[in-house]
């Protein structure tokens, strides 16, 4: 009898190379509003010249296992499969943005016009039919590895036995236990991940390449001051 | 930061062209705006200026997202042009709506993977901002006024113009010219139909020196295919394959594959810290233009050492090893540290770890290297290193060769083909670059509208395809914007394009054009898996409105002009030529190998070798009929169907082989086509690959800087800054400059300058050395680049193209129409667009084209783009 499948990602830093391939995957297959993100690459220029690094790091829902959303929900829209997914439910979730204030990773945003909190579900809708989220089918350095951990031959069961020792995750005081696992981590670039909100859209203007600021001002509030 | 510094600063020299200024006060009787145009009758008259408001459908409510329903879609194959790497792809159709494209898993190069462009290409299928109708201009060029009109008016209109010049004997004076169109082969048989030879291209803006380069020493024009899965070594001079490059993804997962599953070193040498330069192995920062240098000093290194493959030069390279060792005595690396700034030690230590991977190893090059005055000769440099390397054709190797281009042998294009004009112009054809025509047809593109305001070739009727040179340019929104709206030199203009471009807003006859996801061709490119293939691209969808692909335009066109040009297009239409091609593909699974490519989408011959090179092949004694040999060189010789005599191989071990393609059949470090053309030319040159210091850069005060240009891995040129999900990436593009050029000007991040270009010097085109403009723009100040360079990326400061391209939020203020399935507003764009400037944002970046000057290099053409001489100067 086939097993339930558990479905497990990580992401091999070593070989993205900053592509924005998921995200735009991810926005496509998702039809997600500009200014909001279910997944988003973040930038970080380390050293001085000549000695200049770039370091990237794709982020999207950690799949928490003791996940700091579900629990804030007060509608209780929100629930972690068995198969190892969080998801929302559209139908009772109002919109009032609980989670979002209390994901440690900016991965859920309540979308403006539907007034529903949406998130990273490893693409749900595709997975029955045997399709890999977006962002992984469409990934060219396979550096998102996706499977079900359940199964010891699959893509990330092999990648979590051949790295296992290497692994790490996001923000690990976070108490959410949270399930994505990176290969060669830059630590700092935690510090671009905001607090309590959904990704900043600015947090990729040019500018902040090289710092490790989360919080930004729009032009206009940088006006005023 | 201060408030003016996040602030777009409004480019003043350009009228009609402002991001949005008042609304341009109409009159009664002219109608406005996209509203209006959806029910604009035939005959009745519109104003489309960027920047004026209008109403339009409210924005699709906002229903509760259903996902896509996969169950439901149909799958078709067929091939990407977000980028020029035309990757396989497949589109889910879910309600003749385009809902996803994914890689297609046939496609040998990209597979199921695309990059972030082809995402985003569902972003086009139902703009709100599509071309629908075919308009004719109604007020002066520029203005802005069109009128509806139907099409066989606008067949009517291009014919009585274009049978003019035909009836006047003057069928060259109907220019053609565009970019990236990958249906080149239709448009050649449409020019050749009217007895023009005008074809102008944008390969000298792009690829020409390298091409030239590659042709001079192993007489393959095309680009190198490294063998990068198996390599140990990547020595890379100024690709930002990471991001761009013809090949990008294709080369780059192999890349990956071979740094980080077979251990592969990736060096590169770029002067700004490009997404490939942040994540090498190693980065070095030359000084711009003399990656020649530093190449010719790592093969002294090699050879100095006995590191390089002796066989190899002694077989197949056209000069001994000791005339070889003497031509490099000069360029020592301590030589080359003085020119480039790259260390001695590190030119010493990474050419020998380089030569010590051989033949697992390869060099190649991009724009960063040959986009130069020398650039030429740059690339010529490193090409020589996998000679040196004996890499040319070994696994992990430096590879060229199957399936660049579709064979018109093995997919014929129905018969009767048109011949080829015997009339030349200066034009297409400019006798000051005998090497940019001499084996494709590059042309030298950037000196096109120069030509046509001195009238060294006369224009009456200029069509335009894919082509958006008042942004991508040199000189773009000065000279080529001057060109364009003068009617005395350009007396009639037709533009086929999908949005209202900055090239459509001066033309006279606008043509809408289906997007490339609604349209046909055959395409290929180099196999990475070194077995040529052919793709087919086929509409996923009926274009919408009254869009026409611009092969069918042609086609229908050339049927309508008379008899003599009707007989060569009596074929049908575009999908009957491409039906036609597909004829010799076996039918496998379908009907027939039409069907195949439908169903499948690619299709590759599984019985052919696998092939990295060709030269050591020995050639078969059917190949050898009537051929003969030199017995002083051992070059095979064959008369050809036009009767004259050519080189077709060369003895080497006692064996004929195909040699390489130049005229010695062997690798060429002395290239005598490059002796024998420069001679042509009124040049001196002995067919070395010499370095020479780029003459604006000698002497160069301490003040002054060298402004580069680069892409984005999310933007191609002018033609996806419309597409939301990409310029929400990246629709910002300040200059970039070193923290200790930034210290002593005073400048921080934000900060606004004025850069003022120069001239360039030596033997290219108005080598004045002087200045040419000044433009403002914001700084960025980062590590990330060489202290003498300043650069900004092209793409962006767009002013037409629609809401994400210029930046706006709100209801639509330009582009023509929407039909029934591009009912209503995309909410995107109407509510949600964060980065326009009124709104807060940093808006849509910055042109700089217009103060770029025009520079072709020597002998080759090739536009210098990386070679302008700046100041910079706090605004």
């Amino acid at each position: 009898m086939p097993h339930e499948p558990r479905y497990a990602m990580a992401v091999d830093l070593e070989r993205c190379t900053g592509c924005h391939a998921c995200s735009v995957a991810c926005k496509a297959e998702n039809e997600v509003p500009l200014g909001h993100f279910r997944t988003k690459v973040y930038y970080y220029d380390e050293g001085k010249y000549p000695q200049v690094r770039r370091w990237f790091l794709p982020t999207l829902c950690m799949q928490c296992a003791d996940a700091p959303c579900l629990k804030a929900c007060p509608t209780d829209s929100i629930a972690r499969g068995d198969d190892g997914i969080v998801r929302i439910n559209v139908q009772t979730c109002n919109g009032n943005g609980r989670c979002e204030e209390a994901c440690p990773y900016g991965a859920i945003y309540v979308d403006p016009l539907r007034h529903v909190a949406d998130k990273c579900d490893f693409c749900s809708h595709r997975l029955p039919l045997g399709m890999a989220p977006a962002c992984v089918e469409t990934c060219p350095s396979e550096a998102l590895v996706f499977g079900d951990a359940n199964d010891p031959e699959s893509r990330v069961s092999r990648f979590h036995a051949r790295y296992d020792a290497e692994l790490e995750v996001l923000k690990p005081d976070s108490q959410a236990d949270p399930q994505v696992r990176y290969r060669g981590l830059k630590r700092e670039l935690e510090g671009k991940l905001p607090q309590g909100r959904n990704h900043d859209p600015r947090s990729y203007e040019i500018d902040s390449w090289a710092t490790l600021q989360s919080e930004f001002k729009s032009g206009r509030e940088e006006n005023r001051e | 930061m201060s408030s003016s510094s996040k602030r777009r600063d409004e480019t003043p020299n350009e009228a009609e062209g402002c991001h949005r200024g008042p609304a341009v006060a109409r009159r009664d009787f002219v109608k406005s705006g996209i509203a209006a145009l959806a029910s604009l009758a035939v005959g009745e008259t519109i104003r489309l200026t960027p920047g004026e408001a209008s109403e339009r459908a409210p924005a699709r409510q906002a229903d509760a997202r259903v996902p896509h329903d996969y169950a439901k879609a149909s799958q078709v194959p067929s091939v990407c042009l977000n980028c020029s790497t035309v990757c396989g792809i497949v589109g889910y159709v879910i309600d003749d709506r385009v809902v996803k494209l994914a890689g297609n898993p046939l496609d040998p190069n990209n597979g199921r993977t695309i990059c972030a462009k082809g995402q985003a290409g569902v972003c086009i299928n139902d703009y709100p901002e599509r071309l629908l109708y075919p308009l004719a201009r109604v007020g002066r060029r520029g203005e802005g006024l069109w009128k509806r009109i139907a099409w066989d008016e606008a067949y009517a209109q291009l014919a009585e113009r274009i049978n003019k010049c035909l009836a006047e004997g003057t069928p060259e004076q109907v220019a053609m010219h565009y970019g990236r169109s990958r249906i080149s082969d239709v448009i050649e048989r449409f020019m050749n139909a009217i007895g023009s030879p005008v074809i102008l291209n944008h390969r000298a803006l792009c690829s020409l020196n390298k091409r030239a380069a590659n042709y001079a020493s192993i007489g393959d024009a095309d680009w190198e295919t490294v063998d990068a899965e198996r390599t140990k070594y990547l020595l890379n001079f100024g690709s930002n394959f990471y991001e761009a490059h013809q090949g990008h993804i294709h080369f780059l997962k192999r890349v990956i594959r071979g740094r980080f599953d077979n251990g592969a070193k990736l060096v590169t040498f770029d002067v700004r810290l490009s997404n490939t330069a942040g994540r090498s192995d190693e980065w070095f920062a030359p000084f711009p233009g003399t990656e020649g240098a530093i190449a010719l000093a790592m093969a002294r290194v090699m050879m100095t050492a006995g590191e390089f493959d002796r066989d190899f030069v002694s077989r197949w390279v056209n000069v001994s090893v000791e005339e070889l060792k003497r031509f490099l005595e000069p360029y020592s690396p301590e030589w080359a540290e003085a020119r480039s700034g790259v260390p001695a030690r590190d030119i010493d230590r990474v050419a020998l770890e380089f030569a010590r991977c051989r033949p697992a190893c390869a060099a190649f090059t991009n724009r960063g290297s040959h986009a130069h005055y020398n650039g030429f000769n740059n690339d010529r440099a490193v090409v020589l290193l996998n000679a040196l390397a004996g890499s040319i054709g070994q696994p992990g190797g430096y590879c060229y060769g199957p399936g660049a281009r579709i064979d018109p042998a093995e997919f014929p294009p129905p018969e009767p083909a048109p011949p080829k004009p015997a009339r030349r112009t200066d034009l297409e054809d400019p006798p000051e670059y005998p090497l940019a025509n001499l084996w494709q047809k590059m042309k030298v593109g950037e000196l096109a509208y120069d030509f046509i305001q001195r009238r060294r070739a006369l224009v009456q009727v200029y069509l335009t395809y894919t082509l958006g040179s008042p942004t991508t340019w040199p000189e773009g929104r000065s000279l080529t914007v001057a060109v364009l709206r003068d009617e005395r030199l350009i007396p009639f203009h037709a533009c086929s394009d999908i949005v209202y471009s900055e090239t459509a807003h001066y033309a006279d006859l606008i043509l809408p054009d289906a997007a490339y996801l609604e349209r046909w061709g055959l395409d290929t490119r180099n196999s990475y898996e070194f077995r040529p293939y052919v793709a087919l691209r086929q509409p996923m969808t009926a274009p919408p409105g009254e869009c026409v692909s611009f092969a069918d335009v042609l086609i229908e066109l050339g049927r309508r002009l008379g008899p003599e040009t009707a007989r060569y297009f009596a074929f049908g239409n575009h999908a009957d030529y491409v039906r036609h091609q597909c004829k010799k593909i076996p039918a496998g699974d379908c009907a027939n190998g039409f069907e195949y490519m439908q169903r499948h989408g690619v299709w590759s011959d599984p019985t052919r070798p696998v092939s990295r090179s060709e030269f050591a092949r020995e050639l078969t004694v059917a190949e050898l009929q009537g051929a003969r040999t030199d017995e002083a060189t051992g070059v095979i010789y064959q008369q050809a169907a036009d009767g004259a005599e050519r080189s077709m191989g060369i003895w080497i071990d006692g064996a004929p082989r195909r040699g390489f393609r130049t005229p010695s059949r062997k690798f060429e470090v002395v290239s005598s086509t490059v002796i024998e053309q420069a001679a042509n030319a009124g040049l001196e040159d002995d067919g070395w690959p010499r370095y020479t210091p780029i003459p604006a850069h000698e002497d160069l005060p301490p003040d002054r800087l060298i402004l580069t240009t680069f892409k984005w891995n999310v933007h191609t040129q002018a033609r996806t800054a419309p597409q939301k999900y990409l310029s929400e990436i990246v629709h910002d593009n300040p200059l970039w400059i070193n923290s200790e050029t930034a210290r002593r000007l005073g400048l921080r991040s934000g900060d606004l300058v004025e850069v003022t270009t120069y001239r360039p010097k030596g033997n290219t085109y108005r080598a004045t050395g002087e200045k040419l403009g000044s433009e403002r723009i914001r700084v960025f100040v980062t590590e990330g680049i060489h202290p003498r360079v300043a650069a900004v990326s092209n793409s962006l400061g767009q002013r037409f193209g629609g809401r994400a391209a210029i930046a706006h939020r709100g209801p639509s203020a330009e582009g023509p129409a929407f039909d029934e399935r591009i009912l209503s507003d995309d909410p995107d764009l109407a509510q949600m667009l964060w980065w326009d400037a009124e709104e807060g944002g940093s808006g849509a970046g910055y042109n700089l084209n217009g103060i770029m000057p025009i520079q072709p290099a020597p002998l080759t053409g090739m536009q210098c783009w990386f070679d302008t001489v700046c100041s910079l100067r706090k605004a």
